[in-house]
């Protein structure tokens, strides 16, 4: 020992693996289903003042109990008030009119109370607000007998419901593992693996996707699938003799499948197995073929063999070190193929299942020995027998242990993550001689991705190669799924959202594949989120070390300009972003323009239609028809183009300033007053020009009527959709020429005035020979400007236009919904 | 208000910690430094309650950083950490020792050796019992570097011994540094814990000196005292130790047993397994067969040679014998469900027959025997060896085929 040198135990040199993209790329298309995002913290809690009141209490969470039991009641009134609401809603009357004599004996009229209900609605959130004596007397009268649940009673079970969800919210162990696994090449050299994950509208579906190493890997052939029961939490896998096997866990069933060795042999299932509480663990054993440890929540851990069965190890509800509320549990195996690691929240201990009872022993402990902080619980043990038979990693949601079964409870390295979120997932890609071993972890919620390396004791190397366990270089971050939204083009703010919720759903696996290429290394890791859609990145590893501080430096120095992608990988995202709304079935709801009511405007007999329905009308419920069918909007609800030209904007000399912007100029100039004298006098002249060719071009235009070509709504959608497809904006102009106004255009770029109703729908006479009362015109005047969105209009235009009439959107969608009730099965409702 | 402020204060700093993490995590050690540099107001308002205070946060991150950034010498290293040790009294000795390890890394033994003595004479207060232990960590690393100097002026004297020249004053100084490493080394190793260093080099001192009675009991202390975290690594010292002094079988024999129940899988069991083959006794065979058999239950030991040819030549010897045919069973009776598809299957016959074929013929022998001649994996490989014209192979064909009613008696 003539030289000792000593060596650091973290932060010494690794290997290099620099990520080859700028971001992650999908590797399959999107998975077929509408994924709701998760439920989130404010879909349960208060909002608004009480909870600024209730976060000052005591309670970390304050649970919105009410707005809860709200929902139920609306959205399952059958389930809340079935029986009570037959019987009684002859005698609750909600209509407007007055009751007949006959029917006033056993009839109460709830109109009132309804009104009071919504006025409650819109006064949320009002400090000075009070229950209306008559709500309080209703909901006193009919509290005990109203509801089908006795009311203490369903209150009961949504709290313990909310506080379920919410415990969930803050952790949700159920996918610890992760539901990806790979498979890699059967022989060496080949490039075919083979990625199973779940899919489908519920994860019901199991996938064996085979998938061909490449620059990028690319998937071949379509995938073997199986349609389970439940939705698949977990997928692990394991080669034992040449031969995969995946263990596959949902809450109730755990299935096994196997897949020969031959290259391109199918998946064979084996068994499944029916569990009474939740399983929370599946491991496959890498000693022997058809070998699983499974544990439930009920504390009862097995071994499942597919020869034998199931053989139980303990059962025991209680945590082993320390009392844990958590009924979770875990398993894995160990250097012996009989021994089984057996986990909780509080540590580890290794079970031999031929003796379970008599032989076992601890290998972690939350507590002293392994240094931990206060509160620290195991999250997941990961057996780590392809690097080192005896070694097995810990991860807490503080730290990672690295622990050898050999000298248990004495951790042989430990590094604190910094994880903003406890690491749900890890995946071990073992080194080869004097190289170091990979581990990645994952984190679901926040979707972090990070790259550890270690190096060990090589087991069966000898003598001369002793050395503790040292972590390998300083560990990196992988990209995550959401990091790719900054690098894709410019989406429209609503299709951002959608991408947005979809890209940074919960991770909800991870698999890794390593890849030899001569003298050139990678390894490509795979993402699963919750959504269904599976990424995956590649790392180079670079053999000889760059000078490498100065290379991460550069690549922060601009954060603004986002390297582009590869050609292939670029496709491979525009493929997929054009895949994602068709896999998605229509848009979702919150995306639709929102409606109106106007229920209380118009009373029936008001909105009843004309005995013979104009040419006009027909046209009117057929556009409307079709956005219905296309759940477009129609609030560019004008006639054919031709007819009416746009009220022409206020132009602006100015060239490429809006009307503000050019005020606020002059006003800050201090010649407010010459704009406005020089503004109105332009219009005026404007607008005697545009009425004066307006009645020229409608002298020229009648008699020939083409609705087709003006029913711009629709056709913006579809440019909306194709823009999204194409994933880059597409210019205004071409697509939808008809929403263009032809003369004093505002400038491109600028959104289109929308042409004003027709003013001759507003003149009394037409609506005199609506049957609409004097009383109500004006209203309705009002209200229709209103949708219009265009300038006030002159108040009485001529009336020589009453001919062609059109009807506005709003009320043509009632009056057509009343009037043709015995044609709605054709309009495909 | 005051609240709120305080509210503000701290989001931004949790933000511009995530910030300093991430660039951390991508290599950016250049953004993380300028970040870390903010980060630094945070000690100002340092009401923290939490596991870790900004204050420890800047020490771990600020070390990290100038480890890997570019431009970082040891000079400002160094001065990073002398700052840091005024930031924290609590967490002073644990500083001043991270700092020595970073010392020693680079190869800067002396001062390190400064550094810890500094340390050793630092006083604040009352101690409290985490800062006493550190302490005695302190000295017991001053005492490591003090045995390193002595055993470097051991092999100068040593050497120059051979020449036939002495010096007087290497030599004094070689036993001033062995009175201070002895004495640091031993103090720390009475606390219960894992010293596999500090007990190997308080042994090596001890053995030089001639004190074998104090090293065997350090050992022993060491190996058996039950407050001690198990393990095997103690048992290995002792065993060499005892092995170095010639002591008698039966206490290697003892020593390596309480090893086989620790660790069944650990490498010394061949040894032990041929010292108990030698053996005359019965149930020291009878222990050797156990302790092979139990090694190999390890996924670890699967293509160990040496194993398999231990067990292959202990189990020969029983059939040939017929003698104690009954320990065989026993041992393979709570193996049989499982060592066939373990060890014994078609596709690990294949392998092992083209990775290496002296395992092969090892496990065929084994196999042929527990298994009977009709087993997959002795028919695979005595196949392919009477193939291949190789005559060992063809011998162990007669050999099984002759003995294979044993088989019957083994699995009967």
């Amino acid at each position: 020992q003539a030289q000792t040198t000593f060596v650091p135990r973290r932060g010494g040199t690794g290997e290099s693996w620099e990520p080859a993209d700028a971001a992650a790329v999908p590797l399959l298309p999107p998975n077929a289903s509408c994924w709701d995002p998760s439920l989130a913290p404010q879909d349960i809690l208060y909002r608004g003042i009480l909870r600024r009141k209730l976060r000052a209490g005591r309670y970390g969470a304050a649970l919105d109990f009410t707005k809860q039991l709200s929902h139920f009641f609306v959205d399952h009134p059958e389930d809340a008030f079935g029986s009570l609401g037959q019987l009684l809603h002859k005698n609750f009357y909600l209509g407007n009119s007055t009751l007949r004599r006959q029917a006033q004996e056993d009839t109460i009229r709830m109109t009132a109370l309804m009104e009071e209900i919504y006025r409650l609605e819109a006064r949320r959130g009002c400090p000075r607000h009070h229950v209306a004596s008559r709500l309080r007397w209703f909901s006193h009268l009919c509290r005990d007998w109203l509801f089908e649940v006795p009311l203490g009673l369903l209150a009961d079970c949504l709290h313990e419901e909310l506080l379920l969800q919410w415990a969930n919210l803050l952790f949700d162990d159920s996918p610890t593992g992760g539901a990806l696994a790979w498979l890699p090449p059967k022989d060496m050299g080949a490039c075919m693996g083979c990625v199973v994950y779940p899919g489908g509208q519920a994860m019901n579906h199991l996938y064996f996707q085979d998938v061909v190493l490449g620059e990028l890997p690319r998937a071949r052939g379509s995938p073997a699938q199986f349609e389970l029961n439940g939705s698949i939490q977990q997928v692990a896998a394991a080669r034992v003799d040449g031969e995969d096997f995946i263990g596959v866990r949902s809450d109730y069933h755990c299935g096994v499948w196997r897949v020969p060795g031959r290259t391109g042999a199918a998946p064979v299932p084996l068994q499944v197995i029916r569990t009474g509480t939740p399983a929370s663990c599946l491991t496959v054993s890498p000693h022997l073929p058809g070998e699983l440890a499974v544990c439930t929540q009920s504390g009862t851990v097995y071994l499942w063999s597919v020869e034998t069965g199931l053989q139980r190890l303990r059962h025991d509800p209680q945590t082993m070190f320390f009392r844990d509320h958590s009924p979770w549990r875990w398993s894995d195996f160990t250097a012996h193929p009989r021994v089984l690691s057996c986990a909780d929240r509080t540590g580890l201990q290794c079970l031999d299942a031929r003796a379970p009872e008599r032989c076992h022993f601890d290998l972690f402990k939350v507590g002293e020995e392994a240094g931990c902080q206060q509160g620290e619980r195991v999250v997941l043990p990961l057996y780590l027998g392809r690097a080192h038979p005896s070694q097995h990693l810990v991860t807490t949601q503080f730290s990672v242990y690295l622990l050898d079964e050999r000298l248990p409870l004495v951790p042989m390295l430990k590094w604190a993550h910094m994880m903003k979120a406890p690491p749900l997932f890890a995946h071990l890609t073992p080194g080869g001689p004097g190289r170091s071993h990979k581990v990645l972890l994952g984190t679901s919620r926040t979707q972090e991705l990070l790259l550890l390396q270690y190096r060990g004791e090589r087991w069966g190397s000898g003598r001369g190669s002793r050395s503790a366990c040292q972590l390998a270089g300083p560990p990196q971050k992988l990209h995550s799924i959401a990091g790719c939204l900054q690098h894709l083009p410019a989406q429209l703010p609503h299709r951002h959202r959608l991408l947005q919720q979809r890209l940074s759903a919960p991770a909800a696996g991870l698999a890794a594949a390593l890849q030899e290429d001569g003298p050139r290394e990678s390894l490509l890791v795979f993402q699963l989120s919750e959504a269904g859609d599976v990424f995956c990145q590649r790392l180079t590893h670079e053999a000889v070390q760059p000078p490498a501080p100065t290379l991460g430096d550069e690549a922060a120095a601009a954060p603004g300009s986002s390297p582009l992608f590869d050609p292939a990988a670029a496709l491979r995202y525009r493929r997929w972003l054009k895949a994602l709304p068709k896999s998605c079935g229509e848009p979702p709801r919150h995306s639709w323009p929102p409606t109106l009511s106007q229920k209380r405007l118009f009373t029936r007999k008001e909105l009843e239609v004309p005995a013979s329905p104009s040419a006009l009308h027909e046209e009117a419920r057929q556009r409307l028809r079709q956005a219905m069918r296309e759940g477009s909007r129609i609030q560019h609800w004008d006639p054919p183009a031709t007819q009416i030209p746009a009220l022409p904007q206020p132009e602006e000399p100015a060239g490429d300033l809006d009307a503000l912007s050019t005020r606020l100029t002059a006003a800050w100039a201090g010649d407010w007053g010459q704009w406005w004298e020089e503004r109105s006098s332009f219009n005026m002249a404007q607008r005697q020009r545009a009425l004066r060719e307006r009645r020229r071009r409608q002298k020229r235009a009648r008699g020939q009527h083409s609705l087709s070509a003006s029913f711009t709504s629709s056709l913006t959608y579809q440019s909306e959709l194709s823009e999204l497809s194409d994933a880059a904006p597409l210019p205004l102009s071409p697509a939808c020429p008809a929403v263009l106004p032809q003369e004093g255009s505002p400038l491109a770029g600028s959104p289109p005035a929308s042409p004003p109703p027709d003013e001759a729908l507003l003149s009394s006479q037409s609506l005199r020979c609506r049957g609409i009362p004097k009383e109500r015109r004006k209203t309705l005047r009002d209200y229709l400007s209103v949708w219009a969105e265009g300038p006030p209009e002159p108040p009485e235009p001529p009336g020589s236009q009453a001919s062609q009439l059109c009807i506005p959107s709003s009320q043509s969608q009632l009056s057509s919904a009343s009037q043709t009730r015995r044609k709605r099965a054709r309009m495909g409702f | 208000s005051s609240h709120e402020h305080k509210l503000n204060f701290k989001k931004s700093k949790e933000v511009c910690l995530s910030y300093i993490q991430d660039a951390m995590l991508r290599k950016q050690w250049k953004r993380a430094a300028e970040f870390l540099t903010s980060y630094i107001e945070s000690l100002e308002k340092d009401f923290s309650r939490e596991y870790m205070g900004p204050s420890e946060i800047i020490w771990r991150i600020g070390t990290e950083i100038l480890c890997h950034h570019s431009h970082s010498s040891m000079k400002e290293f160094n001065s990073f950490i002398e700052q840091m040790k005024t930031l924290g009294v609590k967490r002073y000795l644990k500083v001043c020792l991270e700092h020595t390890f970073h010392l020693l890394c680079n190869g800067l033994v002396d001062e390190a050796y400064e550094n810890l003595s500094l340390a050793e004479s630092w006083r604040f207060g009352e101690q409290t019992a985490i800062q006493d232990k550190e302490m005695k960590l302190i000295q017991a690393y001053r005492g490591l570097l003090d045995y390193y100097s002595w055993s470097k002026q051991k092999n100068i004297l040593l050497e120059h011994g051979q020449d036939g020249f002495e010096d007087l004053s290497v030599e004094q100084e070689m036993h001033s540094c062995f009175r201070k490493a002895a004495v640091n080394l031993k103090e720390i190793i009475k606390i219960p814990g894992v010293w596999d260093l500090f007990v190997k080099c308080y042994v090596d001192l001890l053995e030089f000196y001639g004190d074998h009675n104090e090293a065997r009991q350090v050992l022993n202390e060491y190996a058996y005292n039950s407050k001690f975290p198990a393990n095997p690594n103690a048992h290995v010292y002792l065993y060499q130790f005892l092995k170095r002094h010639g002591e008698s079988k039966k206490s290697l024999i003892s020593t390596l047993k309480i090893l086989h129940d620790i660790v069944p899988s650990h490498e010394l069991m061949i040894d032990f397994n041929t010292m108990l083959q030698k053996s005359k006794k019965r149930k020291k065979r009878r222990l050797g067969l156990e302790v092979i058999f139990a090694a190999l239950d390890y996924a670890g030991w699967k293509e160990n040679v040496k194993a398999w040819s231990c067990l292959a030549r202990q189990v020969k010897k029983i059939v040939i014998s017929e003698k104690h045919l009954d320990w065989i069973k026993q041992e393979w009776n709570s193996r049989k469900d499982w060592w066939p598809t373990f060890h014994f299957s078609r596709y690990l016959a294949k392998r092992n027959w083209q990775e290496n074929e002296s395992l092969s013929y090892e496990k065929a022998l084994v196999a042929g025997i527990l298994l009977g001649k009709d087993c997959k994996y002795f028919k695979y490989i005595s196949h392919q060896g009477c193939k291949a014209q190789m005559k060992r192979f063809r011998i162990l064909k007669k050999f099984v085929n002759k003995h294979n009613p044993v088989y019957l008696r083994i699995s009967g």
